[in-house]
């Protein structure tokens, strides 16, 4: 063997070792992924929305992937910040994620295709609030970086049944509530089915101070304004953990995750579960035994909600215009129906179309929080790496190692350095 | 003369062409990201954006982290689940295999076992620990054969109680690491003259007393090796407990590299993270010249 053929095959190992993900890009592809699971409403409408875009535009490859929504919040920025994004992804809205790669100028400013394509008509200023982001990547002004197609809140998932069984009625008020679940405690239930190692919890805790907290504390929470006011958290705290002690929600619980949970409850071992709306697909599909239904916890204004996840598109796609027809077809009349008979929370449906119970109890109950403009937004929003403390803590207070005081200590020494080094 | 030390020569550059894949990839893949790590270790970063240089602040702050020094706590404990106790069972199931069972029931058994306890190496860690995390969920098999047996006051919140969580991920490493070192140590056993032990048995020593007075001894190089890479497996321990309890309950089962992968994934502080990565590095280096220089020793006495 030759010297210059060793070395070509020295330079071709090399080169083979080191070329790894380069990838040909071709005008004539559109890549699109989104993590909605495949049985939830907006998984089960949007891959109908693409076989009609298929079908619409027969020249094009299209690609599709199904991420996960850990994928995206754990390596979003990496994905956007480097030539593998594709032309279309779901993104998960708020200040730590969809704002921080649009302040690093990683998304296509929408505002332009938004009046042209006439989406302005659809979504209303409330609805674009978590869809624009400044400079500083916070949200609610500043150019549109995404689109909304969907809404969603946090309420009580019941099961009717159970209620009637043991002689209940569906409460209307914190206190009936709570009465209702004594009941059943006193049956040998454990009413409240919770993943205490997931977002069930914090989101039954933030809904708990959101019943304490007005327009000033939401504002401050989650523009990260001053430091924490914990008071409304230091009484959510102080009400789950006598929750625990009660015994209305267990404290294995801790060893739980939101799946679990769910299927506790749809199971019919729990009667009551608190969790988002995301669940309505799977529970309409996999509910044969029991009749269940969904009821806001009473606040005086603020529930945990927002609009969806976002449509965004990456600052290099090479289609642009065929993410944007897509766009349009998933905020259309059509598929915004088909939405909501699927049981989702259409952001834009007309509801004399709806025919599916559930789609219209959901968007008639997200009428409801979004015209009195009550979207409190969830509990992990302003700080980035919030979700994770919060998953940590609020199981150290289901579990009995913090005390609520300790919690919100705990929560407050996190916000309050996010919030001096903003 | 002079041909043949030109041949030699070529043939010795030849030698070193065949090095340059693999030092190429040392460099991209170990050497400049370690190198990057150090130097992005003295920023304040997103990981996306700019970078701006702030000296030892991240180690300032490392150094009055509660959460950091609960990790290193941790990853001692996870020293014993994945050194001290695999070696002690690996040590044993390997002397009962080699010293019982083969020479009672043939090495097909022997051999046999010893593909069953190695198993748990072969299945994907994430795999292994999905399955696990079901095994020990409080409505998981544990505790519904717990409380179906009339022992359900046994049955624990295993991953959920923080004081389960550390003593139930260490079970299932334990179940993981005791394959490897018990494959390594019945190699090391197959160059063990078969004599010793049967002179050994002729003067009446009890199968304990083999283990200790010959076991034991013949395999203290194998011993070393294993030592010196479960320490830095356990040192650099991620993939369990990512699956089995992602840090919790309350950083009940953290380890300094899930907190890395936390402060870069999550709350996008990638300074203080690699921080965090490179003070490991140290440690771990540290730890390995110790083991390597007692091994070193340890066969200079032998010798």
């Amino acid at each position: 063997m030759s010297m210059l053929r060793r070395l070509g095959l020295a330079a071709g190992l090399s080169t083979l070792l080191l070329a790894g993900g380069a990838q040909a890009q071709d005008s004539k592809t559109f890549n699109i992924w989104w993590f909605e699971l495949p049985d939830s409403a907006e998984g089960v409408v949007w891959q109908k929305a693409l076989d009609e875009f298929k079908a619409s535009h027969p020249g094009v490859t299209v690609n599709f992937q199904q991420k996960t929504f850990i994928q995206l919040q754990k390596a979003g920025s990496m994905i956007l910040n480097s030539n593998q994004a594709p032309d279309l992804l779901e993104y998960n809205k708020g200040n730590a994620t969809a704002g921080l790669v649009a302040s690093q100028g990683l998304l296509t400013p929408l505002d332009d295709t938004v009046k042209q394509r006439g989406w302005d008509k659809i979504l209303n200023d409330t609805d674009l609030q978590l869809a624009r982001y400044d400079e500083n990547g916070v949200y609610g002004s500043g150019p549109i970086y995404g689109i909304p197609t969907y809404g969603e809140f946090v309420s009580v998932f019941y099961n009717k049944d159970m209620l009637d069984a043991n002689g209940l009625k569906l409460p209307t008020t914190l206190d009936e509530f709570v009465a209702d679940m004594d009941a059943f405690k006193q049956k040998g239930i454990t009413p409240l089915a919770m993943g205490g190692k997931d977002t069930s919890a914090q989101h039954l805790l933030y809904t708990l101070a959101l019943s304490k907290a007005d327009d000033t504390w939401v504002h401050n929470f989650q523009g990260l304004k001053t430091q924490l006011d914990t008071a409304p958290l230091l009484y959510a705290a102080q009400t789950m953990q006598d929750w625990v002690n009660k015994g209305y929600i267990s404290k294995d619980a801790t060893g739980l995750m939101d799946p679990d949970a769910a299927n506790v409850f749809t199971s019919g071992k729990a009667p009551i579960y608190v969790s988002g709306t995301w669940n309505l697909g799977a529970f309409a599909s996999t509910i044969k035994t029991f009749k269940w239904g969904q009821f806001l916890l009473p606040t005086p204004k603020y529930s945990v909600g927002s609009t969806g996840n976002l449509w965004i598109v990456p600052k290099g796609a090479q289609s642009k215009d065929l993410a944007y027809d897509f766009i349009g077809l998933t905020l259309s009349p059509k598929y915004q129906t088909e939405l909501a008979n699927e049981g989702g929370v259409a952001i834009a449906a007309d509801p004399s179309t709806i025919t599916n119970p559930v789609g219209s109890t959901a968007a008639k109950l997200f009428t409801d929080i979004s015209s009195k403009g009550g979207l409190g937004f969830y509990p992990d929003w302003p700080v980035p790496g919030f979700y994770d403390v919060l998953i940590q803590k609020t199981a150290g207070l289901i579990g009995g190692t913090l005390t609520p005081q300790q919690f919100v200590d705990q929560l407050k020494q996190s916000y309050d350095e996010a919030q001096q080094n903003q | 003369m002079a041909i043949a030390r030109g041949s030699l020569g070529a043939s010795r550059a030849g030698y070193y062409l065949y090095l340059i894949p693999g030092t190429l990839g040392f460099l991209a893949l170990v050497l400049c990201p370690l190198i990057a790590n150090v130097g992005i270790s003295f920023t304040t970063w997103k990981g996306i954006g700019k970078a701006r240089f702030v000296g030892i602040e991240n180690y300032e702050r490392l150094a009055q982290d509660a959460m950091f020094w609960g990790s290193i706590g941790h990853t001692l404990l996870f020293i014993i689940s994945m050194t001290v106790v695999p070696i002690i069972i690996g040590l044993i199931l390997a002397a009962v295999l080699f010293d019982y069972i083969s020479k009672q029931f043939g090495e097909g058994l022997s051999s046999f076992l010893r593909a069953v306890f190695y198993l748990p190496q072969i299945l994907p860690v994430t795999a292994a620990g999905v399955l696990w995390g079901w095994i020990l969920s409080p409505i998981g098999i544990t505790n519904t054969v717990l409380k179906s047996i009339g022992l359900g006051a046994v049955a624990q919140n295993w991953l959920g109680d923080p004081t389960y969580a550390l003593p139930a991920v260490s079970a299932v490493i334990v179940w993981i690491q005791v394959g490897y070192c018990l494959v390594v140590f019945m190699a090391g056993l197959a160059r063990v003259d078969p004599s010793l032990y049967e002179a050994a048995e002729l003067d009446g020593a009890t199968w304990w007393q083999r283990l200790g007075s010959i076991t034991i001894p013949m395999l203290m190089p194998e011993i070393f090796v294993v030592a010196l890479t479960t320490v830095i497996a356990a040192l650099k321990v991620f993939a369990p407990v990512y699956v089995l309890t992602a840090g919790g309950p309350d950083n009940a089962t953290l380890v300094p590299s899930y907190l890395t992968y936390y402060h870069f994934f999550t709350t996008n502080r990638v300074g203080y993270a690699a921080a965090i990565a490179t003070l490991q590095t140290l440690v771990t280096i540290v730890l390995g010249i110790v083991f390597i220089r007692m091994q070193s020793r340890q066969s200079e006495e032998g010798a």
